[in-house]
């Protein structure tokens, strides 16, 4: 038990890191929004395994089915934003938003 | 009878529904967001002035007195926002949508303060997350659109590694209720898994307070925002997600005493970081909101100081210097809305001699510049002067000296601003500027006359925040 619970934990970090990567070498943000997203359901499986692990699967499955709404609502914000931004810029590249200076 | 301020979330979301239906009728959006607002900031009044619950020390009440001082302040600063608004927005410019926004930003912020959990906290600073982003880009332009995408995406990883830390709490606690985690942190000293949720739960929360390595998305959402929008996240909303939850944890597992003093002291040192930074790039900014931006992430710098240190005196400071910031940050914002509308222009060097067209701006912003600065009789004096004293307390006489130190720079890059933009020479941009509407000026006088009383009425507010801090950390 412990040991499969120890090789869920690594392969939910790695996922989370490729989510990271992928945050911080894109510039497009398109992509950008994909890896926030393989970072939040990192998150969403690392509570799906904690509550397994302690025999709390009901609070950790009430948590998780939350988090996706949550999460289906900050795409649906994040992707309205970018096109937005892509209307007023005419690209999907986040270097180009640099108008605000001191 | 237990009262329960479950209302204050339910009211301005009924509100924000019935908003959508007067598309109309712009004037009836007005009336129905100010009066809500302005019934809900008399309620949350009364609740706290009324002498009977000061006698019975609110054991009335269900939530503990710092929700009650911070729904207090969430109802001011949107009441000041809206009634601001309803005076600045042109007919033309949808205005339902914003007040729908602004309210049911109003109640997700509420939901934050009286939330028992740390995931429900969590719910409701996203939820207040999307309505400050809609909120930001509410001006169809590119600065609004700039501002929100760097929101979005410098601060919605926060929420993952509040998550993170949330999961992890489940695994090593078993729970993440806040009176569960306190009986758990009294019972002994803590684990060192707790103390690594409770460290995911603090970047998350530091990344939404906008503390220095995670600066760089508040300075551009504020300045980029439609300008009655900075006043609201300036004065309260970023405040709600995020240096409030820092309090929160600092009061639930009491860093300072348990083994988790590593915590507690990067806590400090952020703030220190925050403090020195914020105050010397404000310094060398031209533009006023871009300035006040830095100024406002220098002012969270001593809140997350002082919650680092965490004795009941440093987190009394803490508090009072919260409430304190939303009433001078947002009376400054609003100012600079209305420099903005009446000059056409927010940059320093254009500016000059408001005093004599607009003399009613000048002195609310100098009243207030000079309570974020901390001049004795104003309620910024006192809010640092209680930090001060718990840090040299406790012995860190270094972190003492700083904060006074960056009191003195604060000062200084205050007295630049009051003399560029409202005494001096006249300038081009400054002859045409005019007095606003008296409803315009209603919020920033309402405000700096708070700024006054809580600091004169200083022995009162203490002996209230004192009674919510004991009862919130015992």
């Amino acid at each position: 038990m412990i040991t499969l619970f120890s090789v869920d934990w690594y392969l939910i970090s790695i996922i989370f890191f490729i989510g990271l990567y992928c945050m911080l070498v894109s510039r497009n943000m398109f992509k950008q929004l994909l890896g926030l997203q393989i970072m939040s359901k990192a998150c969403v499986l690392a509570i799906i395994l904690c509550g397994a692990a302690t025999n709390n699967v009901n609070l950790s499955q009430a948590i998780a089915i939350t988090m996706i709404l949550m999460e289906v609502i900050a795409v649906l914000a994040g992707l309205g934003l970018i096109l937005k931004a892509w209307k007023i810029t005419g690209c999907p590249d986040l270097v180009k938003l640099s108008k605000l200076k001191g | 009878m237990m009262t329960s301020l479950l209302a204050y979330l339910l009211i301005p979301l009924s509100s924000a529904v019935i908003i959508q239906f007067l598309k109309k009728n712009d004037k009836l959006a007005d009336i129905v967001s100010n009066v809500s607002l302005f019934a809900g900031l008399l309620n949350i009044s009364y609740l706290i002035f009324n002498p009977q619950n000061v006698r019975f020390s609110f054991a009335s009440i269900a939530d503990n007195g710092f929700s009650l001082i911070m729904v207090l302040a969430i109802y001011l600063i949107a009441f000041c926002v809206s009634l601001f608004s309803s005076g600045f927005i042109p007919r033309t410019k949808n205005k339902h949508n914003f007040y729908s926004l602004l309210l049911t930003g109003v109640a997700a912020m509420c939901g934050v303060v009286i939330s028992l959990d740390f995931f429900t906290l969590y719910i409701y600073a996203e939820a207040l997350a999307i309505v400050s982003l809609a909120m930001i880009c509410y001006e169809d332009n590119e600065r609004g659109a700039e501002g929100a995408v760097k929101y979005f995406f410098l601060t919605l990883p926060g929420s993952v590694f509040i998550l993170t830390g949330i999961s992890i709490l489940l695994f090593t606690a078993g729970t993440f209720n806040f009176l569960n985690l306190q009986s758990i942190a009294n019972s002994g000293p803590m684990s060192t898994a707790n103390m690594v949720a409770v460290a995911f739960l603090c970047i998350g929360f530091l990344i939404k307070a906008g503390i220095v390595p995670f600066h760089t998305w508040l300075i551009d959402a504020y300045q980029g925002a439609y300008s009655p929008v900075s006043a609201f996240l300036g004065g309260i909303a970023t405040k709600v997600s995020g240096a409030y939850a820092i309090i929160k944890i600092v009061m639930i597992f009491k860093l300072f005493e348990s083994t988790a003093g590593r915590i507690s002291e990067a806590l400090m040192l952020l703030g220190a970081i925050t403090i020195i930074w914020g105050a010397i790039a404000a310094i060398r900014q031209k533009n006023f909101k871009r300035m006040l931006a830095f100024s406002s992430i220098s002012q969270t710098g001593y809140i997350v100081l002082a919650s680092g240190l965490g004795t009941p005196l440093a987190v009394l400071g803490a508090i009072f210097h919260l409430f304190n910031q939303a009433t001078f940050k947002g009376t400054l914002f609003l100012n600079s809305a209305s420099i903005e509308k009446s000059a056409g222009t927010t940059n320093m060097h254009k500016l000059a001699n408001l005093e004599n067209s607009m003399p009613w701006t000048t002195w609310t912003s100098i009243i207030a510049l000079l309570a974020a600065a901390g001049l004795p009789p104003l309620s910024g004096f006192w809010s640092k002067l209680v930090i001060v004293l718990a840090l040299w307390e406790e012995g860190a006489k270094g972190y003492a000296f700083l904060s006074l130190f960056f009191m003195l720079v604060t000062f200084a890059h205050f007295a630049i601003i009051q003399k560029k933009i409202f005494f001096g020479k006249k300038a081009a941009d400054g002859e045409k500027s005019r007095e606003m509407p008296v409803f315009m000026l209603l919020p920033v006088v309402l405000l700096s006359m708070i700024i006054i009383l809580a600091g004169i009425f200083f022995p009162h507010v203490y002996s209230f925040l004192m009674q919510a801090v004991t009862r919130n950390m015992l």
